[in-house]
């Protein structure tokens, strides 16, 4: 194998959350927010104006007390393949600029802050909220500059932001792997700072299509679901839950709909194109 | 109609004739292209001079290998230049009688603080450049795009350009984009686009080199 | 030749042609569209080098987390999880990872200040770190001259490890017995522990090894303990254990629990006396222990010949049915719940309320050691273990003068250990009472905060702080500008942990022994001095035997001396575990008067006499409050994005606060729909939230999960310091709630407060 080919192996990164396993804790986000230099502002109560590149949600069964269910779901960018996985993603489709791109080496979706001049198109184009605007320039009071992160650009106002899957650390680890004559990123060498900062290990990140990663074998589990997956978008992220309820929510069912039965009969109609 | 082309013979006497309309318009080419060719380079760039002066040759006589100081750090990153510590190796004492050195003593080793080295080949802080890529993945050799910095006597000076605030060597000396540059070839994203067209037949996608 | 307006034109059409011809317009274009990338204010960070730098986080109070520190120029970057560590094996809580935003953040004290204005009016004076230690020596001088020593008291975040050390030795050699502790949910089981088993120490819950734990309120993945040990644990990383929640609101421990029993909030003992009961009844309890190392299971003698009841017959007043019209819990998952526990292989009950720092009680903590006691899963793996002090080398000799031993035979003021409460070793909470209680001048006339941010943290906050305004000077060792240090007159501020050097030696809940080291990540940022070298300083300034007590020329020296046997290794790897510490066969396990497991404490100070009042027991608090005017009942709960003690939020976990937790500075309160219908309220309604210890305006927030007639509000709010990040958003719960002495123990027995809501 000439070096040169490194270039050429395709790579589909993608991760699966065990909603079982999450606490809500929320230092998936904290992490986040100190690896990629999100900035923050004095009050962050409105969600739809605040920066997040994952956030947490909070759902419920609805049911009265006692028999109150609540779980969370972390939820980054989908990383979304496009239906026909040729990375035709929605943001990439609609964006004019070309600020965001599908990768193809990595299945990652990108987003350039010095090209993207923040029409903000994209973010209607997103059906999963992923993305986020800068409204105002950031500030990072008293010596708050020194914490920030040289490997992630700085944002400035008026630009769109969105999870990377912390390519950055793809980069490094590829420079490593350069270094030491490798051809391929060992699977603990890339993790993004969310799966890396998760103290209950609800988050698992590799190559979909590597069968020694356990995200191939987890991404096929019977449990593994994505979000509305009725869209066709073929996210990278995968969720797992032994709640049906959980399960009903992260779609749009009509009555008597199984989840299950959804995502067999999209796949039928995939295979049908 | 007619009214206007009878004002315009009866004007023609009083108007200038063609020869010296056009030689106003050579005056405002030629002193356009005079004015844009050399002095609005000289104008667009500042130039400056580096804190003190340093002949790679010397070193490079001494050393051996690029790598003695512009080596790869164990997590596969590039050092780029030196830092303080790494000179003290050999400079905490004057090795020489060079007046350089002597500088390079007296106002950054005993006073601690860092040369700010000014970097001719910075790329902005949105773009992510792979040392190792290039160095190790692709076997090429520093003088492809840094020039033969290695036996350089004396570093040259920084020409910085004075909106973008980016070292000259990125666009390249020559104000047009074609030919063979200066110092190296340029490191715009359309040249580095172009060379990893031409060797890996795709220009790459943004998260390549951007980050 | 004339000159007119063409050749003008034909001069500008040359000009403008000519510049296309040059590179004047494509380079400009190209260069402005580059500077409209790069705003100059929009900051880059440097590159450099990665270090990453080991050492153990001390951000919340039940700190002792293992950290790796990204560095980059001498620059924290970003704080991980350090997977080795045996406390928290990678695993950290968010608060943890934010530590570089209070580190480079507005909320640090930047030098030694003295107050300009009026007390809490936030005007300070500059001043150097010589004038600030002798502005503290001269006073602590002049009590002395004035033969009151013992009215100078100290209140510190930990009562263990090198600081805490230096900070008791000082106030022995001064002449002071007033060291008090600030409040924990430790407190009231570390209590339990002692009368119990005769072992005073820090508490271990194997949790990792048990495969059956029913927790009584303890908030396990809301920050209760060591937050990143929890999580490290969490009932599945690895191993399939059975988690019961016991608590009236769905916490998100209940939610991740395998079973969540809504008791009724203060019926925790109850509770498991009613599990014990079934226990006992069915004969499914531990029988060897029971029988061979336990004092006081069935009714006993003492050697006057008098009969005392034991802990069997008491139980028989716990019925399952009496227990289920107590608790709102059937009586079926009663006996089922009891049955699960004592078949369990390694069961263990667990206590201790979260984040906030009601610790329930003694008689909660003895009824569910209780449980562990019969089920023997005293000092057995998957059970509970008392961790002793790591060995540190002790620097007992000290001489005292007559000054100081005269006032080391004063009682303490908070009354802890005195005849009045003796079990317990620190009351904080009792302190704003002893203050109002004195004739004449504050008993308190110096008080040195090291630790715990009493002025945010102390139940009835308000009360407190008008209690506190009587003491005379109050001087704050605190690295952020926090509630106390607000209201002091002088600040003496220490390095932020990411800056110092310190120890850190078993946390509450971890069942090893172990010490951690806090090591300077980065330099100190500030003209800040580590508090081990200011009591050094203070020390040598008062001379004569308080002088000679501390003979090391700064505290490094003093800590390097103390662990010398262990400091190789912490040195080298960060932390030090003591593999050979065995927790004590039950033959010799127990250091109490009958030398066993003791059901019937017999220490136990028991003011009435009566048998049941030794033995654990359900004694319902009594809330102060009208219950026809204050129909609700107030539930603090702690929340992980919250931080509910000393040290405020940082930003980042304040972005992570859901909008029905935080609006704009509006606080909510949760509320079950059916409790708020009948109220008449809605989604976000504003209201006014009145309890006998003040008042709050707070916003509702519908909540299937929490128990009728309850309102709760999160733990961390309503801070009035640190920066305009936190300041003024919400309120405090603290400042709302009562503190009821329990008799005994004198321990808050207030978990709760009664409250009534009004449209506002």
């Amino acid at each position: 194998m000439t070096k040169q080919e490194q270039h050429t192996s395709t790579k589909r990164y993608g991760m699966v959350i065990d909603l079982d396993r999450c606490t809500g804790c929320g230092a998936c986000m904290v992490a986040c927010y100190a690896e990629n230099n999100v900035p923050f502002s004095k009050d962050e109560s409105d969600k739809m104006l605040t920066l997040n590149w994952i956030r947490v949600f909070k759902v419920d069964n609805g049911k009265p007390f006692p028999d109150t269910e609540i779980c969370y779901i972390p939820k980054p960018c989908m990383q979304c393949d496009g239906e026909h996985m040729d990375g035709h993603s929605p943001c990439v489709s609609v964006c004019p600029a070309v600020a965001t791109d599908y990768d193809h080496l990595t299945g990652i979706v990108s987003q350039i802050y010095t090209r993207c001049f923040g029409c903000r198109y994209c973010m209607a184009a997103c059906p999963y909220h992923a993305r986020k605007f800068n409204w105002w320039d950031p500030v990072w009071p008293a010596e708050m500059e020194k914490y920030l992160n040289p490997d992630v650009s700085v944002r400035m106002r008026g630009v769109v932001e969105k999870c990377s899957f912390c390519y950055h650390r793809y980069q490094k680890a590829r420079n490593k792997a350069y270094l030491e004559g490798r051809d391929e990123v060992y699977e603990d060498e890339y993790q993004p700072a969310c799966v890396e900062a998760c103290p209950t290990k609800a988050i698992t990140f590799g190559d979909l299509l590597n069968p020694e990663h356990q995200v191939y074998k987890l991404s096929k589990s019977r449990k593994a679901f994505r979000l509305l997956e009725k869209l066709n978008t073929n996210p990278k992220v995968y969720y797992m839950t032994s709640k049906k309820w959980v399960r009903r929510k992260t779609d749009n069912y009509i009555e008597n709909e199984s989840p299950g039965e959804t995502r067999n009969s999209s796949k039928t109609q995939k295979a049908s194109h | 109609m007619s009214t206007q082309s009878d004002n315009q013979t009866a004007s023609a006497v009083n108007r200038s004739s063609g020869w010296v309309i056009f030689v106003f318009f050579l005056i405002g080419l030629i002193a356009s292209m005079i004015t844009g060719w050399t002095a609005f380079p000289k104008l667009l760039y500042s130039t400056k001079e580096q804190p003190i002066d340093f002949s790679h040759k010397v070193h490079i006589e001494q050393l051996g290998d690029c790598r003695a100081c512009h080596f790869f750090r164990d997590d596969g990153s590039f050092s780029g230049a030196p830092s303080l510590d790494e000179c003290k190796d050999c400079h905490m004492y004057p090795m020489t009688g060079n007046p350089n050195e002597q500088k390079f003593i007296e106002e950054y080793i005993e006073k601690d603080k860092e040369v700010p080295w000014l970097n001719y080949a910075e790329q902005p802080p949105c773009v992510f450049f792979s040392h190792a890529a290039h160095v190790k993945g692709s076997d090429m050799q520093c003088e492809t795009c840094h020039g033969d910095m290695g036996h350089s006597d004396s570093l040259r000076e920084y020409q910085e350009n004075r909106i973008t605030g980016y070292s000259r060597d990125i666009w390249g000396y020559s104000m047009l984009p074609i030919g063979e540059a200066e110092h190296g070839p340029r490191q715009k994203m359309n040249d580095c686009a172009a060379c990893h067209l031409k060797k890996t037949g795709s220009k790459g996608d943004c998260f390549q080199c951007h980050k | 030749m004339k000159i007119d307006r063409r050749c003008f034109l034909s001069f500008v059409i040359g000009g403008a042609l000519g510049t296309a011809l040059t590179p004047v317009p494509w380079k400009l274009t190209d260069d402005i569209a580059i500077w409209t990338q790069n705003w100059p204010w929009t900051p880059v960070p440097e590159e450099g080098p990665s270090i990453y730098k080991k050492s153990v986080c001390t951000i919340c109070s039940g700190g002792g987390c293992g950290i790796n520190v990204r560095t980059i120029k001498g620059q924290a970057k970003k704080i991980e999880g350090q997977p080795d560590y045996p406390v928290n094996r990678g695993s950290i809580c968010p608060l943890g990872i934010s530590a570089t935003q209070h580190l480079y953040g507005p909320s640090r004290i930047q030098s030694p200040l003295k107050r300009a204005g009026k007390r809490g009016e936030g005007r300070w004076e500059k001043i150097s770190w010589d004038e600030a230690i002798s502005t503290v020596s001269e006073k602590l001088s002049a009590l002395r001259n004035q033969k009151k020593p013992h009215t100078v008291t100290c209140i510190a975040g930990s009562d263990r490890g090198t600081v805490a050390y230096l900070l008791e030795r000082f106030l022995t050699a001064y002449g002071s017995p007033n060291f008090i502790r600030a409040l924990s949910s430790f407190d009231a089981y570390e209590l339990a522990f002692s009368l119990t088993q005769g072992q005073q120490g820090t508490l271990g819950y194997d949790l990792a090894n048990s495969d059956f734990i029913v927790s009584f309120g303890a908030e396990l993945m809301d920050g209760w303990g060591t937050a990143g040990q929890m999580f490290s644990l969490y009932p599945g990383n690895g191993k399939k254990s059975n988690l019961v929640q016991v608590e009236p609101r769905l916490s998100d421990t209940a939610a991740m629990a395998n079973q969540w029993i809504a008791a009724k909030p203060g019926t925790e003992s109850a509770l498991a006396l009613g599990i014990a009961h079934v226990i006992v009844r069915d004969n499914l309890y531990n029988k060897n222990f029971i029988n061979n190392h336990c004092f006081g299971f069935e009714d006993w003698e003492d050697k006057n010949g008098k009969a005392h009841q034991g802990y069997r017959s008491l139980l028989r007043q716990y019925p399952p049915a009496k227990v289920a019209e107590t608790t709102g819990i059937d009586k079926g998952t009663i006996e089922s719940l009891a049955r699960g526990f004592a078949r369990a292989k390694r069961p263990v009950a667990i206590g201790g309320r979260g984040g906030h720092l009601a610790s329930g009680g003694l008689d909660e903590a003895l009824a569910v050691q209780a449980l562990n006691a019969l089920v023997g899963n005293i000092n057995q793996p998957g059970g509970v273990v008392v961790v002793p002090e790591p060995d540190y080398l002790s620097w007992s000799e000290m001489k005292t003068d007559k000054t100081a031993s005269e006032g080391l035979r004063q009682p303490r003021i908070d009354e802890a250990g005195t005849d009045k409460f003796p079990n317990t070793r620190f009351l904080l909470n009792r302190i704003p009472e002893a203050i109002n209680r004195a004739k004449g001048e504050s008993p308190i006339q110096a008080l040195l905060v090291t630790g715990g941010n009493p002025l945010y943290t102390m139940p009835n906050t308000e009360a407190a702080k008008k209690a506190f305004d009587k003491i005379p000077f109050i001087a704050s060792f605190s690295t952020y500008m926090d509630e106390t240090a607000q209201h002091a007159d002088i600040l003496l501020p220490n390095h932020h942990f990411l800056e110092r050097y310190e120890d850190v030696p078993t946390p509450a809940g971890t069942p090893t022994r172990v010490i951690g080291l806090t090591r300077p990540v980065v330099k100190p940022r500030f003209d800040t001095l580590h508090i081990g070298d200011v009591i050094i300083r203070i020390a040598g300034s008062l001379g004569g035997f308080i002088g000679q007590a501390f003979p090391w020329k700064n505290y490094q020296e003093f800590l390097k001396q103390t662990l010398s046997k262990q400091w190789e290794t912490l040195e080298k790897q960060g932390y030090w575990v003591d593999s050979e510490f065995i927790p004590p066969r039950w033959a010799r396990a127990f250091n109490t008067p009958s030398g066993k497991y003791e059901f019937y404490p017999q220490e136990r100070n028991n003011p009435s006499g009566k048998d049941t009042d030794a033995l654990p027991g359900f004694r319902p608090a009594d809330l102060p409050g009208n219950p026809d005017k204050m129909p609700l009942t107030l539930l603090p709960y702690s929340s992980i994005r919250i931080a509910g003690g000393a040290v405020a939020n940082p930003p980042f976990m304040t972005k992570t606060v859901d909008a029905d937790v935080i609006r704009n500075n509006d606080i909510f309160v949760e509320l079950n729909p059916g409790t708020a219908k009948k109220l008449g309220f809605s989604e976000g309604d504003a209201a006014i939230l009145k309890t006998p210890a003040g008042e709050a305006r707070v916003r509702i927030h519908l909540f299937e999960g929490l128990m009728p007639g309850l309102v709760a509000m999160p733990t961390g709010l309503g801070r009035n310091a640190f920066s305009s990040y936190i300041a003024g958003k919400g309120a405090n719960v603290n400042a709302l709630l009562a503190d009821i002495a329990e008799p005994g123990s004198g321990l808050n027995k207030a978990w709760a407060s009664r409250a009534s809501l009004v449209k506002a």
